[in-house]
């Protein structure tokens, strides 16, 4: 029999994803996968997956499940769910609610064996603006049955404390961006030591702040270029833009930072209405600690 | 070459758009072309060449590639494309008017030319197309509409470009084609790459 997870209630935007599909930005299409790699990798970790198989994004709601034969599931990021953080056994025919706890807004829920959807351009991660991977290429809906592959390997004993939603104020390190030197002295000066407020209209392609305007950019005079993970554009408005997995390849609008690798999860699980605060960090820095979260990664899953 | 992040390279060329879109394309082939350890992307666009990296990338040649971006870039030779459209966009007369031309004056320059395709953004499969002349070189439009036709063959500034799907757009519409752009189940599934050449059919 196939096993999977029956879809009772979807949550609001459920997608699959996992590492993303790096490669084809000269083609026009983003990279795609989990906004919170730091919660993939440990998720998947937890249930003996390898760091980069396909898994469940949830967002703000959290979806009910049914099992369809045994499955062992585990949710890391924002709490959602019975247990966060744990290894989860939900048995056949029984159900599992991720409903929403306090400030939850993203988390990423692995199930042994990884979801079971076709690669597309490399990946399994769902592209929901250009519709396509992931299942069918859409958010999951109720009445839909997501088949899981084979277990790859026993789940990790404990539990995971880290990739939590941030208690307390949050701060970002971010790395100048490469048109910083268009801003003047005064506005470069509002985006560093300004109070940034998350807006709900955030969505898998950018995180939308809203602070003190920096005031008017000519941006006509920019001509596209390729975007990176991270960077921090500044509309036309004045406001900042923070671009994450899903972001369209190329813009137009001035990058005054980037927002260090290691805390782009840390932006994710950040609900609307929350507010951020950049710290300037050297990019030597920034590699540094890229560098080490990734030595990490590598002793943990060689456990 | 600036930084863009921690392991993201900008290499940027001045002078004039298309002459500065070539190198950036060439450059971007040559480091696809390179696959070093730990190569993630190149990004063409309009000036710059973006290059994603991983663990272990080295950053070190991208320099030289600035400073002297190869005359025949490796990779797969352009390919040449006919692209069979119906003139029948809703800003057909308006640029026409625009250009000092009529719309039959209008299409016959426009289907005279040869197009490069200069770079892809904004979605799967939209290109860029350089090689219209200054005087067809078009503001985008004051307010985008909210949904293009799929197909839709549309000017702005100096780029040609085909919408793949209906999608907001605030460039100007000549016409549609039936041509898709982005199909997974083709092989490629894209029907442009940077450096292809277009030409128009009414």
């Amino acid at each position: 029999m196939t096993r999977g997870l029956f879809v009772l209630e979807p949550g609001v935007l459920t997608t699959v994803q996992d590492l993303g599909r790096p490669g084809w930005g000269a083609w026009g299409v983003p990279t795609s996968g989990a906004l919170d790699e730091e919660a993939l990798r440990l998720a998947n970790r937890l249930v003996g997956n390898p760091p980069g198989a396909a898994a469940l994004e949830v967002t703000l709601q959290g979806p009910v499940f049914k099992a369809i034969g045994d499955a062992l599931l585990a949710v890391v990021g924002g709490p959602f769910g019975p247990a966060p953080g744990e290894v989860i056994r939900v048995e056949d025919g029984k159900t599992l609610a991720l409903a929403a706890g306090p400030g939850a807004v993203r988390a990423v829920v692995a199930v042994a064996g990884g979801v079971d959807v076709p690669q597309v351009l490399g990946s399994r991660s769902t592209c929901v603006s250009a519709r396509f991977g992931g299942f069918q290429g859409r958010r999951i809906q109720k009445g839909d049955v997501l088949s899981i592959g084979e277990p790859f390997a026993p789940p990790l004993p404990g539990r995971a404390n880290v990739a939590r939603p941030p208690a307390g104020d949050v701060t970002l390190r971010a790395m100048p961006g490469p048109q910083e030197d268009l801003f003047d002295p005064e506005a470069r000066a509002a985006f560093w030591a300004g109070e940034w407020r998350v807006l709900p209209e955030s969505n898998r392609m950018g995180i939308r702040l809203r602070g003190g305007s920096l005031g008017f950019v000519e941006t006509a005079a920019l001509p596209s270029e390729g975007t990176a993970p991270g960077a921090v554009q500044i509309t036309a408005e004045g406001q900042p833009i923070v671009l994450l997995a899903e972001r369209p390849t190329t813009g137009g609008y001035p990058k005054i930072a980037t927002v260090a690798a290691v805390d782009l999860g840390l932006l994710a699980r950040t609900a609307p209405g929350r507010s951020v605060r950049f710290e300037r960090i050297p990019v030597d820095e920034a590699r540094r600690l890229l560098a080490e979260r990734e030595a990490s990664d590598r002793a943990g899953s060689a456990r | 070459m600036k930084q863009a992040g921690e392991r993201a390279w900008l290499l940027e060329w001045a002078g004039d758009e298309s002459e500065a879109n070539a190198k950036a394309r060439a450059a971007a082939a040559a480091v696809r072309a390179a696959a070093a350890p730990g190569f993630l992307d190149a990004v063409p666009s309009a000036r710059t060449c973006l290059v994603l990296g991983g663990p272990g990338f080295d950053a070190a040649p991208l320099a030289g590639l600035e400073a002297d971006a190869p005359a025949a870039p490796p990779g797969p030779a352009p390919r040449a494309h006919e692209i069979r459209f119906t003139p029948d966009g809703a800003d057909l007369d308006e640029i026409a008017s625009r250009c000092a031309l009529t719309p039959e004056g209008f299409l016959r320059a426009f289907t005279g030319l040869t197009y490069t395709v200069g770079f892809l953004g904004f979605t799967p499969g939209f290109a860029y197309l350089y090689g219209l002349p200054l005087a067809f070189h078009l503001p985008r439009r004051p307010g985008p509409r909210a949904a293009v036709p799929a197909g839709s063959v549309a000017l702005a500034g100096p780029y040609v470009g085909i919408y793949p799907g209906a999608t907001p757009g605030g460039w100007n519409l000549v016409g549609t084609t039936a041509r898709r752009l982005f199909d997974l189940r083709g092989d490629p599934p894209f029907l442009f790459s940077p450096g292809d050449t277009v030409r128009f059919t009414a």
